[in-house]
C-alpha cells in the first residue's frame, strides 16, 4: 500500500476537519479525492506530507510512518493555491528546490531541461515568475512536484487554472508517469477531470470518506437506459417500475431506474426493471430499434449524494 | 521527447536524491541572494552610499602652515618637567609653569621643501639657565628630549651640534644646530583644511582642525555613523520581507516537503541574509578605509574593527526581524518592530552615555576637564569641571536616568561596541578630549558587549526556531 490511513481524526483547536477517515490507495493507481470546499482534503493530504499532524489515528506513506525523511524524498507535492517565490524564474526555481531536495546537479540539468519542454514552459524558463500567467504558474508547480521523480505524488487542484489544452497536456503527463509505477493522489472538485483521470476515487464529506471505490464501479451504479422506439409513445402509456424521462427526439427516453445510490453505499443494480418495461411497450405496439445503457457521470452521482445528505452545493 | 536521466519504468530505488548540509546550505545562500537583489530598494541602497563616497572623495585635505609654532611648542615643553603629564588635560601653558629652570626658544627654523607635516627641518634651538640651579645639557640629552611631549611625539632629532662652548656655557647660554624629521603624531596633530567639492565648500575653521580628527570624523561617518546606519537601515527594510514571504501559506508549504529539518530552512535563510549584509558591510568598511587612505593617506587599519561590530548589530536586528515575521508572517510588522527596536537601543544606549557622563562629572568636580591634544599643544586654556548648580542632581540620579540604566542593564550592550570602535579609532589617530575620556573609562566592555549581544540574538532566534518548528503551516 502506498497509503494507508486508519480512523484518523484532525482537529484544528474547535474546527474538526477529519473525523475518522479510513483510506488505502494501492500502488500504481491515479486516486482522486473529490469533496466540497472544506471537506479536509487538503488537511488530509497535509497530514500524509507530514506537515500537519494528526490528532488521533494512524496513516502510512510507503509503509512508513508520515513525516520521515526518507518518505519524503519520494513524494512529490503541489500544494493547492501554491506561491512559488516571485523572484526566481522557472529555472533557478527548479535547481533551488532540486538541491534542497538533494539531487545531484547534472541530474538536476537534465531533468529540468527535461520537464520544462513537456510541461510547455521552454522559451519562458528565463523570465521571473513574477510575469507568469496562472496556468504558467501551475505547470512550474508540477515541474517542481515531479523534479525528483518521485514515486508518489501528491496534486491538491493540479488544474486550477490551467486552459483546456493545457489540462489535457497534464492529464497526458500523468498517465505517462502512472505507467512508470508512479502512484498519483489527486484533490479536486472538478468531477469532469476527476472521472477521465483517477481509476479510483473516495468522496470526503465533512472529514469523512461517505463513497469510495473505482471508477467503473460508481458511475455504473445507477442504471439509465436510452430507448428509441419506431414510434412516438403514446400518451396513455404509463409505467411506474422506473422513471421515465422523455428526450426531445420524438419515440426517443431515457429510463432510469427507482433504485439510486444512497449515502451509505452501493445498491444492486436491477436489471429487472428495464425487462418489464420493455415487455409493457411491446403490449402497447411499440417496437425496439435502440438501446444503450448510459453511465452516470460523477457529477450526477456527486449531486445526488450532496442531495440524499440534504447539502446545498 | 526523452527523458535523459533514464527513460523505462522506475524502480524501487528511482527516486533521485539524497541531501547534505553544505548544498542545502548554498542553495538557501543564493535564494536568498536572488531575493535581495531582487528588492528594488537595494539600488536606492548602492546609489545613496555611492553618493556619499563621491561627495568625500570630491574633498580635499591640505595642511595649513605650522611648522614653527610646533618647533616652538617642543622647546617650551622642555622648560618643564614632563613627567607623568596627561596632555588630553593640561596645556601647554599648564606645562609652562612646571618651570624647571631653564629657558629654551627657536631662533631660527628653515623648512627643507615646504611648510608641512612630511618635511625636515633645520633649527636653531637655544637655551639659557641658572649655572647654580642646572648643568650644562650635552647634545644627546637634547636629542632625547626635543619633540617629545609627554606620550606624543612631535620631532625625532636626526642630528645635533652645539655651536657655544666654553665661557659662555658656564654663564648660562647654549645653542644647537639641529636637523628634525617629523614624528610619529606630527602628522595627525597637524592642522589642516578639509574642504569638499573642489575647494567651494569648507568644512573647518581659519585654524583648519587636527588631521587625526578628520579622519576620525570622516571614518565614524562612513562606518558607524551616517553610512553604516543607512546600509543597516535598508539592509533591514529588504531582509524583513525574507521570513514573511518564506512563511506564506502556498510558498511555505514548498519548503516543508522537502527532506530538511525546519529549523534548517530559517536558519539557513537567516545565515544567508547575515552573509549578504556581511559582504555589503565589508565593501562599505573597506570603501571608506580606501577613501580616507586617499584622501589624508593614513592607512590604520583601526577602522576595520567597525565590520565585526556592525555586523554583530546587524545580526541581532535580524534575529528579531526574524522572530517577528514567524510570529507575524506580516513584512510590515517585522519591519517596524525591528526598527522600533533599533530606535530603543539607541535612545537607551545614549542615555547610558549621559549616566556615564554625568558620574564622570560628578567624580572629577574640580579637576581639569579633558580636551583635545591638539588643543592643548596650540595653548588653548584649560578648564576644570565646574560643580552642579545648587539644587541639581546629576543625571545618573534622576528618575530617567535610573530607568532608563535599568532598561540598559536587560538590553544587549550595543553601545558598549560601538564605544569600543571609537576608542580604537580614537587611540589609532591620538585623538583626545572629553569624548575619548568618556570612552575610556572602564565602563564600556567590548567582552559584555559582545556576549551580551549574542546571547540575545541567541535567544530571539532560538525562539524563532521553536515556534517554527511546532507550528502546522
Ligand atoms: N490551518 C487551519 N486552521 C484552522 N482550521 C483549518 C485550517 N486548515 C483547515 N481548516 C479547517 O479544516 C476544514 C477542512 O479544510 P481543508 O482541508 O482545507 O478542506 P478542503 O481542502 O477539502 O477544501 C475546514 O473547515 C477548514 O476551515
Ligand atoms: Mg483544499
Amino acid at each position: 500500500m502506498v497509503v494507508s490511513i486508519r480512523s484518523l481524526e484532525k482537529n484544528y483547536g474547535k474546527t474538526r476537519a477529519l473525523g475518522g477517515v479510513n483510506l488505502e490507495v494501492e500502488r500504481g493507481t491515479i486516486f482522486g479525492l473529490l469533496g466540497q470546499n472544506g471537506a479536509g482534503k487538503t488537511t488530509l493530504v497535509k497530514i500524509l506530507l507530514g506537515l500537519v499532524s494528526s490528532s488521533a489515528g494512524s496513516a502510512s506513506l510507503l509503509d512508513r510512518p508520515v513525516g520521515t525523511f526518507s518518505a519524503r524524498r519520494e513524494v512529490g507535492y503541489l500544494p493547492e493555491d501554491h506561491r512559488l517565490p516571485e523572484y526566481h524564474t522557472a529555472v533557478s526555481l527548479l535547481h533551488f528546490y532540486g538541491t534542497l531536495q538533494g539531487i545531484p546537479r547534472r541530474e538536476r540539468q537534465s531533468r529540468i531541461v527535461y520537464l520544462l519542454e513537456m510541461l510547455g514552459l521552454k522559451g519562458r524558463e528565463k523570465l521571473r515568475i513574477r510575469g507568469y500567467s496562472k496556468g504558467m504558474k501551475q505547470r512550474l508547480g508540477l515541474a517542481q512536484a515531479l523534479l525528483h521523480r518521485p514515486r508518489v505524488l501528491f496534486l491538491d487542484e493540479p488544474t486550477d487554472g490551467v486552459d483546456p489544452v493545457g489540462r489535457k497536456q497534464i492529464r497526458e503527463l500523468l498517465l505517462e508517469e502512472q505507467k512508470r509505477g508512479v502512484t498519483v493522489f489527486v484533490n479536486s472538485h472538478l468531477l469532469g477531470e476527476v472521472e477521465q483521470l483517477c481509476d479510483r476515487v473516495a468522496i470526503l464529506r465533512k472529514g469523512l470518506v461517505v463513497l469510495s471505490g473505482s471508477v467503473a464501479e460508481l458511475t455504473g451504479l445507477k442504471a439509465t437506459w436510452l430507448i428509441g422506439f419506431d414510434q412516438p409513445i403514446p400518451s396513455h402509456f404509463s409505467w411506474n417500475g422506473g422513471t421515465l424521462v422523455p428526450t426531445e427526439t420524438p419515440g426517443l427516453l431515457r429510463l432510469q431506474c427507482t433504485e439510486h445510490v444512497s449515502s451509505t453505499g452501493v445498491v444492486q443494480e436491477n436489471d429487472l426493471a428495464l425487462d418489464e418495461f420493455l415487455a409493457a411497450a411491446g403490449v402497447c405496439g411499440l417496437r425496439l430499434r435502440h438501446l444503450t445503457r448510459e453511465r452516470t457521470s460523477l457529477e450526477d452521482l456527486y449531486v445526488a449524494l450532496a442531495h440524499d445528505a440534504g447539502d446545498s452545493l | 521527447m526523452k527523458d535523459p536521466i533514464r527513460s523505462g519504468t522506475y524502480s524501487e530505488e528511482s527516486t533521485i536524491g539524497c541531501s547534505n548540509v553544505v548544498q542545502t546550505f548554498v542553495a538557501m545562500m543564493s535564494d536568498a541572494w536572488r531575493e535581495f537583489l531582487d528588492a528594488k530598494i537595494l539600488y536606492l541602497l548602492v546609489s545613496l552610499i555611492a553618493i556619499l563616497f563621491f561627495t568625500v572623495l570630491s574633498g580635499r585635505i591640505d595642511p595649513l602652515p605650522s611648522g614653527r609654532a610646533y618647533l616652538d611648542f617642543s622647546a617650551t615643553a622642555m622648560s618643564a618637567n614632563l613627567d607623568e603629564l596627561d596632555l588630553g588635560k593640561l596645556t601647554l601653558t599648564d606645562i609652562a609653569k612646571e618651570h624647571n629652570g631653564s629657558v629654551y626658544w627657536i631662533v631660527s627654523d628653515r623648512a627643507q621643501g615646504e611648510d608641512h607635516p612630511n618635511s625636515s627641518w633645520q633649527v636653531t634651538l637655544n637655551r639659557t639657565y641658572l649655572p647654580l640651579f642646572a648643568q650644562p645639557e650635552n647634545a644627546a640629552d637634547i636629542q632625547k628630549r626635543f619633540g617629545n611631549i609627554a606620550d606624543v611625539k612631535l620631532w625625532n632629532v636626526r642630528e645635533v651640534r652645539e655651536t657655544t662652548s666654553g665661557f659662555i656655557t658656564r654663564i648660562g647660554f647654549q645653542s644647537w644646530q639641529m636637523t628634525v624629521d617629523p614624528g610619529r603624531d606630527l602628522r595627525l596633530l597637524w592642522p589642516n583644511r578639509f574642504t569638499l567639492f573642489q575647494d567651494s565648500l569648507e568644512l573647518t575653521s581659519s585654524k583648519g582642525a587636527p588631521l587625526g580628527l578628520e579622519v576620525f570624523i570622516l571614518q565614524k561617518l562612513l562606518t558607524t555613523g551616517l553610512g553604516g546606519s543607512i546600509l543597516l537601515l535598508i539592509s533591514v527594510a529588504v531582509t524583513a520581507a525574507f521570513v514573511p514571504n518564506m512563511v506564506r501559506k502556498g510558498t511555505l508549504e514548498l519548503l516543508l516537503v522537502r527532506p530538511i529539518p525546519r529549523w534548517q530552512i530559517l536558519l539557513f535563510k537567516y545565515c544567508g541574509s547575515l552573509l549578504l549584509v556581511a559582504a555589503l558591510l565589508g565593501l562599505l568598511i573597506f570603501a571608506s578605509w580606501l577613501v580616507t587612505g586617499i584622501l589624508a593617506d593614513i592607512w590604520t587599519p583601526g577602522v576595520l574593527f567597525a565590520l565585526p561590530t556592525l555586523l554583530l548589530f546587524f545580526a541581532l536586528l535580524l534575529s528579531v526581524s526574524v522572530l517577528t515575521g514567524v510570529i507575524t508572517r506580516s513584512v510590515t510588522s517585522a519591519m517596524l518592530v525591528t526598527v522600533a527596536y533599533w530606535a530603543l537601543l539607541f535612545i537607551v544606549g545614549q542615555f547610558h552615555n549621559q549616566v556615564i557622563d554625568s558620574r564622570m562629572r560628578e567624580a572629577n568636580i574640580g579637576r581639569v576637564k579633558p580636551m583635545a591634544i591638539a588643543d592643548s599643544l596650540r595653548g588653548s586654556k584649560s578648564k576644570r569641571e565646574e560643580p552642579l548648580r545648587p539644587g541639581r542632581k546629576p543625571f545618573y540620579k534622576t528618575t530617567v536616568g535610573r530607568v532608563s540604566e535599568a532598561i540598559y542593564t536587560v538590553l544587549p550592550h550595543t553601545e558598549d561596541l560601538d564605544n569600543s570602535v571609537d576608542r580604537q579609532l580614537m587611540r589609532d589617530y591620538a585623538v583626545a578630549g572629553p569624548f575619548r575620556a568618556l570612552v575610556e573609562s572602564t565602563d564600556f566592555s567590548w567582552k559584555r558587549g559582545l556576549g551580551f549581544t549574542l546571547g540575545h540574538t541567541a535567544v530571539f532566534l532560538l525562539s524563532a526556531c521553536l515556534i517554527f518548528t511546532r507550528r502546522d503551516p
